[in-house]
């Protein structure tokens, strides 16, 4: 899901204030440090994102919304 | 069951095997996330499975004596650090769909020595609680796990009291940047 479409469900869901505070790009060997990822797909990813792309395949970000 | 229902149903199935099947230490996550001061609060159990993305507790207003709901509580290091801040006075309602999650969770609680926290077996798109009965949600790389997120949003907004904030961690990414094999990769939904 997209930054944008994260922020268009909470205001769906009648947040009000909704503040995106911090935003880390998350590259493929950030990714690697969490065993979710398996290793076919870090192999994967590293086989078909370019690599300039490869330093940010996400962003995480942190949101804060009043109800 | 419609197709789209069945679909939701085998992404949870795959979310669910895949954090049974986690093990190792990601205390390195912790580490990345987290101050000294905040990890020196935190027992190894819960910094060694650690699988956050963010530390929104920096930006969470949590005050003493508030009600506390960390969806998705995982190792519980979000839980333990956030039952500190609300104090004896408030609790922490820790939510997890898998018991081998919300035993971990206890666990820390135990070993911190906290009597403020709850956890609580659950889905995230039926969140059990009354309507405005909570003051803030959190949550660190869960909300995205979800096939129905909207749904989940919505449970927040209603558990929520008015005023009430929710502040979470989570990852975002551009489809349209990745390959299709990437996104359709099993593992990417439990990544």
């Amino acid at each position: 899901m997209a930054e944008r479409d994260f922020v268009a469900k909470l205001d769906r869901a009648r947040f009000s204030k909704i503040e995106v505070l911090e935003r880390k790009p998350m590259s493929i060997d950030d990714c690697a440090l969490y065993p979710l990822f398996d290793d076919e797909l870090l192999t994967l990813m590293r086989k078909l994102i370019v690599p300039e792309k490869q330093r940010e395949i996400g962003v995480a970000i942190v949101v804060r919304a009043r109800n | 069951m419609s197709r789209d229902l069945m679909r939701a149903q085998e992404i949870k199935a795959l979310v669910r095997d895949a954090y049974r099947a986690v093990n190792g230490s990601t205390t390195r996550v912790a580490e990345r996330l987290y101050s000294g001061e905040e990890l020196a609060l935190v027992p190894e159990s819960a910094r060694s499975g650690a699988l956050g993305l963010g530390n929104h507790l920096r930006f969470a207003r949590i005050e003493p004596g508030a009600t506390v709901l960390d969806l998705g509580s995982g190792s519980g290091i979000d839980t333990v650090l956030a039952a500190h801040r609300t104090g004896p006075n408030g609790r922490v309602i820790a939510l997890d769909f898998l018991p081998e999650m919300l035993e971990r969770t206890a666990q820390a609680a135990r070993e911190a020595g906290l009597g403020n926290v709850e956890t609580l077996e659950a889905e995230m798109e039926e969140i059990p609680l009354p309507d405005a009965s909570v003051d803030v949600v959190i949550s660190n790389g869960v909300i995205n796990l979800s096939p129905r997120k909207a749904r989940v949003l919505a449970e927040c907004a209603r558990v929520l009291r008015p005023g009430g904030e929710l502040c979470v961690s989570d990852l975002t990414i551009d489809e349209e940047d990745l390959p299709p094999e990437v996104l359709t990769h099993p593992a990417a939904w439990a990544g």
